[in-house]
């Protein structure tokens, strides 16, 4: 199951970072909390590049590679996701 | 004169000092430089001996008034002195890889310090690694504090090149307490007159090769330190020198190599066994050869990768991680085929040519570890996994035509993450389309391959924690791929680096196909020609109309 | 004592390396190679056992029954110090064998009285401008009535200095060929003191201890009953002889692998890289495993190969150079591979895994010492169209006692060693009974081996002499290759098969492995291993290392006390 992006949100695409972030970290999604810093659940600093670019094909975005370093959490990493998507419509 | 001619002109200078200086009792004497070894001094005639040359000045880009214009330049002029002995250019060299950060990154008055600094001798070194983390950088526990107008580092570095003797340090520390990708910040420390009681340099670290180098340490307590680039973009800035550094360390790799390859040749033309010479025996040739191509694939590797950190410096992010894990490894493999057929006098440090043989060896296994391992190289590889799926159509001519001018570095245009995967890797199939048609098996079968690692990299699913080991196998593939794809680039786009009718391309293809684990007819005439050549002119390359 | 006995008196005797307290610990290991001198209290640690008392035939007064024990013991010095294995036992183990395979019974009393007293015999064969072409040896013995006039220099000879008598190649002819040379017993009680000068110590990269050096010899003379066997029969006598030392040297080189495998896993276990152990990041995972399959591979090859010199001595001219030429490639890649996991620790000399890079040194001579990988092939080659043609496709099988490891072998016999097979080999010749017998899993991992056979066999069976001599054209190495990876895996698909009572050796992952990593093609990746074949080998690794056993074949308990105990 893929969490709904067509409408971008705060929430939509928090649910599907959270899906992302899990699957990274091979953990179950519940487990992640929206609050908590990528790297509390080992998501290093390299392996954020690899979420960045994951975002980027999803959401048809250009972005720092270093989003994830600067927008730490899920909370907000998907405000400021939906700030740039806003943007660039 | 063609770009690039300087440089090989002071490559060329250098060469010609260190050979007139390694005569007995210069500082280049392969007898004294056993001895210094042995008893772990440091090369210092010969670093005075390269200062006195004008190599310092190729350590600084031109538009801060050194000589350096393009990263191959700089690569020339290390690899001259590579060649002769690796320890002395790892010495000397390392104030460049030190520097790189304020390049990369520091205001202009900064610069044009560092640059006057480096320019009359001074000693630049780079304090990346902590004792119990080593390249783990987002785990330095070296921390800076605000102290007035500036700041002060508190902490130990530990295992740095020239930690005790440098005059200056380039020092990656932590700005915030609870660290993270924007916790860290880079220090320029001047460590020639610091506060009493703020700098102490710990002990040489003994070691395995380069003996004679300074491993040692350094202790802050309290040192003053200004800032490099913003608060907070340590990481950020660290991560674009290392791609710079990572590349142009390469070479310290195709210098060994070069020495390993002439050693062994000469050993080969020299020894009679019953009454034979060595060199006339298939086998022994044919073990040569593929050594000798081993370096062949490393050089059009490291020198695509230098000529596109001018041309494509958006993606050196991959590029650079590539030629890090593959040029090291691939010498390494050269080097070891070429020590079963030296045998005892490849092991003996006193009686055949003053132990060269054996003290390369050693030296050279210290390339593969330092910015940055293998293995971290190809982790940050996997990572850009996604990215490297997809094929680009970037042009690459200027990149792989040797004789063109490279636009100037632009450090501003180097990122974190190649967008656009490698366009060296991508431009594979039509640089094959090139190729005359005696090279269509193995164009056939090198598409083949890019095909299968294409197809895997896009199946590959990225995971923060416990990557599976065959990602790293995949990215061992993609390297080779590269390596495989800069030759045919430079093959089809440079018509004066065919000599011998353009015979390593064949050995070279050969060499990839075999390492991606496809069986290859006719390598023993392949790496037949390149023995030949190695014979007759001793270590051969693709630059410079084949003399290495 | 038994073998088994005194294999664990020695390990108690040196004690567990890895602890600062045991005076025989790395740490006073390394501080003796840096100063470039044998580990005396090691060597006081090795007169106390009376080691070279398992170098002389039991029917010389020795404890030498069986080469399999022999090496295992060796195993527990080389894994604590190459530099004492070589330095102290294999060199006069070299020369020993020559004595017992042609001396007369004065020379083989007197040597063994040497060796059983604790004192040395060097092996001078060597002569740098000649290498390993013994037949091309310039130092001459001229016959002159009763005497021999000694002429000429060794160079590279391990003890020459300190030994007591020295086995010494000679030339004792002027024609060239094979029947010019003799091999004579300097024994240096019988000769004045200035007879014999030596040259200044060969300083090497590894194995700094050992004491290399040379021997110049100008004019002395001694009896011509110093010549070991009949004149001229120097290069038939070595060829015989040094097929014992050519098998157990190498064999005893994975004792080295052991410590650079249990070093490694120490150092991964330890150290948190990314927020997580190394030893838990996969890809380093499986290089430990992909390490332990290959030091059982090296281990199944060399056990099958040393009770090869027992049960089948007419055939171990071609085992043993495969063996050497195998194994030792193995040995030397596994720990090249483990030195990348190490990482920046490898580099260091200090730190408590300072004996690593000692380790990375003092492995090379496995490949080039004693006998060179490139001469064992052109060894190998010669004899490939005969075993093509008479054995590998006869089905002729092999003896179990030569993989039953609970078999009990028969004695040594040193005068059964042959300079050919005669086109007989009953190691290679078991495998397409024993690839096909298996159940469908392993046959599905032997049948490649076999199959590979059978095109050797199709491609060696008509080879020209030009395409036999050392200046063969490189595809016929290639098959020398190829024949060593069939022996290697055929020994370790025998091994399994007839060992399937031990828990662990007749699991069939260790064979799955091991089988998996031979299939490589030349130069080519490392194939990786199934996930449950390396999880269950990894498993054992940890057990293994927890429980402080080895992790080869014989998986027995190494040293845990901290105290050397001095014998009564």
């Amino acid at each position: 199951m893929t969490a709904d992006i067509s409408t971008p949100t705060v929430e939509s695409i928090g649910a599907w970072l959270t899906e992302r972030v899990a699957e990274y970290v091979d953990a179950p999604k519940e487990s992640i909390a929206s609050d908590v810093p990528f790297g509390e659940y080992g998501l290093d600093s390299v392996a954020a590049f690899t979420v960045c670019t994951d975002i980027e094909d999803h959401l048809g975005l250009v972005l720092e590679p270093t989003v994830l370093w600067d927008h730490p959490t899920i909370d907000a990493l998907s405000a400021f996701l939906v700030g740039e998507l806003n943007t660039a419509r | 004169m063609t770009a690039g001619a300087p440089a090989r002109l002071a490559a060329h200078t250098v060469a010609a000092v260190l050979s007139g200086r390694s005569g007995p009792g210069g500082p280049f004497d392969p007898a004294e430089l056993a001895r210094l070894d042995e008893a772990e001094e440091f090369p210092a005639a010969a670093c005075a001996e390269l200062d006195a040359a004008g190599l310092p000045d190729w350590y600084v880009p031109a538009r801060f008034g050194g000589a350096l214009a393009e990263l191959p330049d700089v690569m020339a002029v290390m690899r001259a002195t590579a060649r002769r002995d690796l320890t002395v250019a790892i010495a000397h060299g390392k104030t460049f890889l030190g520097s790189v950060s304020v390049w990369v990154a520091g205001s202009a008055d900064q610069a044009a310090a560092l640059a006057s600094a480096v320019r009359s001798g001074g000693i630049v070194s780079w304090g990346l690694t902590e004792r119990d983390h080593g390249s783990d950088l987002m785990a330095g526990a070296v921390t800076a504090t605000r102290h007035g107008d500036g700041w002060v580092l508190d902490g130990a570095k530990w295992l740095i090149n020239n930690a005790t003797r440098a005059d200056l340090m380039c020092v990656l520390a932590r700005t915030e307490p609870g660290g993270g990708p924007r916790g860290f910040s880079v220090f320029l420390a001047d460590l020639r007159d610091p506060r009493p009681g703020t700098v102490r340099r710990t002990p040489k670290l003994r070691t395995h090769g380069i003996r004679g180098a300074d491993i040692s340490g350094v202790e802050f307590t309290g040192a003053a330190a200004v800032l490099v680039g913003d608060e907070g973009a340590g990481i950020e800035i660290t991560l674009k020198a290392l791609q710079l550094t990572r590349t142009t360390c390469t070479v310290l790799s195709l210098g060994a190599g070069d020495h390993a390859v002439a050693i062994a040749a000469e050993f080969l033309r020299e020894r009679v066994l019953g009454r034979r010479r060595l060199s006339d025996v298939p086998r022994m040739r044919r073990v040569l050869g593929e050594a000798a191509t081993g370096v062949l694939l490393a050089e059009a590797a490291a020198v695509v990768a230098a000529r596109s950190a001018h041309t494509l410096p958006d993606e050196l992010s991959v590029t650079s991680a590539l030629v890090k894990a593959f040029v090291p490894t691939a010498v390494e493999q050269s080097i070891e085929q070429l020590a079963e057929l030296m045998g005892t006098r490849g092991f003996l440090t006193a009686d055949y040519r003053h132990g060269e043989f054996a003290k390369l060896e050693r030296d050279h296994r210290i390339v593969g570890l330092f910015d940055g391992s293998t293995l971290v190289n190809r982790a940050s590889l996997i990572t850009q996994f996604p990215r490297l799926a997809r094929r680009n159509a970037l042009d690459v001519t200027t990149t792989v035509c040797l004789a063109e001018p490279l636009p100037t570095l632009d450090t501003a245009r180097l990122v974190l993450v190649s967008r656009t995967g490698n366009a060296i890797v991508s431009g594979l199939s039509s640089a094959l389309a090139e190729l005359p048609a005696e090279f269509a098996d193995l164009a056939d079968a090198l598409l083949r391959e890019s095909g299968a690692v294409h197809a895997e990299l896009a199946r590959h699913r990225p995971v923060a924690r416990a990557v599976p080991t065959a990602a790293f196998r995949l990215a061992e593939r993609y390297e080779l791929l590269f390596a495989a794809a800069a030759a045919v680039h430079v093959w089809v786009a440079n018509p004066a680096s065919r000599w011998e009718r353009g015979c390593w391309l064949r050995a070279c293809l050969t060499l990839a196909l075999t390492r991606l684990g496809v069986p290859v007819d006719g390598a023993d005439d392949a790496y037949e020609d390149v023995a030949a050549a190695v014979l007759a002119h001793g270590a051969v390359s693709l630059l410079d109309g084949g003399r290495a | 004592m038994t073998g088994a006995a005194r294999v664990a008196d020695l390990e108690r005797r040196l004690g567990d390396p890895f602890d600062p307290a045991n005076p025989l610990s790395f740490a006073e290991i390394l501080a003796a190679d840096e100063r470039g001198e044998m580990f005396a209290a090691g060597e006081r640690a090795l007169d106390e056992f009376g080691l070279g008392a398992e170098f002389v035939p039991s029917a010389d007064g020795g404890r030498l029954t069986r080469l399999d024990h022999l090496v295992e013991l060796m195993r527990s010095v080389y894994r604590r110090d190459p530099c004492l294995g070589l330095g102290y036992g294999a060199s006069s183990l070299i020369a020993g064998v020559n004595v017992w395979t042609a001396g007369g019974s004065a020379q083989r009393g007197r040597v063994a009285d040497l060796l059983l007293s604790g004192r040395k015999v060097a092996c001078a064969f060597h002569e740098l401008a000649h290498g390993n072409d013994m037949a091309g040896a310039d130092f001459a013995a001229t016959p002159d009535g009763d005497h021999l006039v000694l002429r000429g220099r060794k160079e590279v000879i391990t003890n020459v200095q300190r030994a007591d008598a020295v086995v010494v190649f000679a030339r004792t002819g002027d024609r060239p060929g094979s029947r010019s040379h003799s091999l004579v017993l300097l024994d240096k009680a019988e000769l004045p003191g200035d007879a014999l000068s030596y040259l200044p110590r060969f300083r090497t990269v590894g194995m700094r201890g050992v004491q290399l050096g040379g021997l110049v010899v100008d004019g002395a003379r001694i009896g011509r009953d110093a010549v070991l066997g009949a004149e001229g029969g120097a290069l038939e006598t070595a060829m015989r002889a040094l097929q014992i030392t050519r098998t157990t040297l190498v064999a005893m080189s994975t004792g080295l692998l052991d410590t650079g495998l249990r070093v490694t896993l120490r150092h991964t276990a330890n150290r948190t890289l990314y927020g997580r152990r190394a030893v838990d990041i996969p890809h380093l995972r499986s290089v430990l495993t992909g390490a332990f399959a290959d030091l059982l591979t090296a281990e199944a090859f060399a056990t099958v190969a040393t009770r090869a010199l027992h049960v089948l001595p007419g055939q171990t001219s071609v085992y043993a150079p495969a063996v050497k030429y195998g194994v030792a490639k193995l040995v030397l890649d596994a720990v090249h591979q483990l030195s990348v996991v190490m990482g920046a620790r490898f580099y260091l000399r200090d730190g408590a895994h300072g004996i690593f890079q000692k380790l990375v040194r003092d492995v090379k001579p496995v490949g080039f010492g004693h006998i060179g990988r490139p001469v064992c092939q052109s060894t190998i080659l010669p004899q490939l169209p005969a075993l093509a043609r008479r054995a590998w496709l006869s089905g002729d099988g092999a003896p179990a006692v030569l993989f039953d490891l609970g078999a009990d072998l028969p004695p040594l016999s040193f005068d059964a060693l042959a300079l050919s097979a005669g086109g007989r080999d009953p190691l290679a010749s078991s495998l397409l009974a024993a690839a096909e017998g298996a159940d469908p899993q392993v046959r599905a991992l032997a049948g490649p081996f076999a199959a590979r056979l059978r095109d050797l066999a199709a491609r060696c069976a008509g080879l020209a002499p030009r395409d036999l001599a050392m200046t063969a054209p490189n595809r016929s190495y290639d098959l020398v290759e190829a024949y060593v990876t069939v022996l290697t895996a055929t020994a370790c698909l025998q091994l399994w098969r007839h060992n399937r009572t031990d828990a662990f050796l007749g699991d069939p992952a260790w064979l799955s492995a091991a089988l998996t990593r031979l299939s490589r093609q030349p130069g080519g990746p490392v194939p990786l291993l199934p996930e449950p074949v390396e999880a269950r080998l990894f498993d054992e690794l940890s057990q293994r290392l927890a429980d402080n056993r080895g992790f080869g074949i014989a998986n027995r308990p190494f040293a845990t006390g901290t105290t050397k105990e001095k014998s009564a």
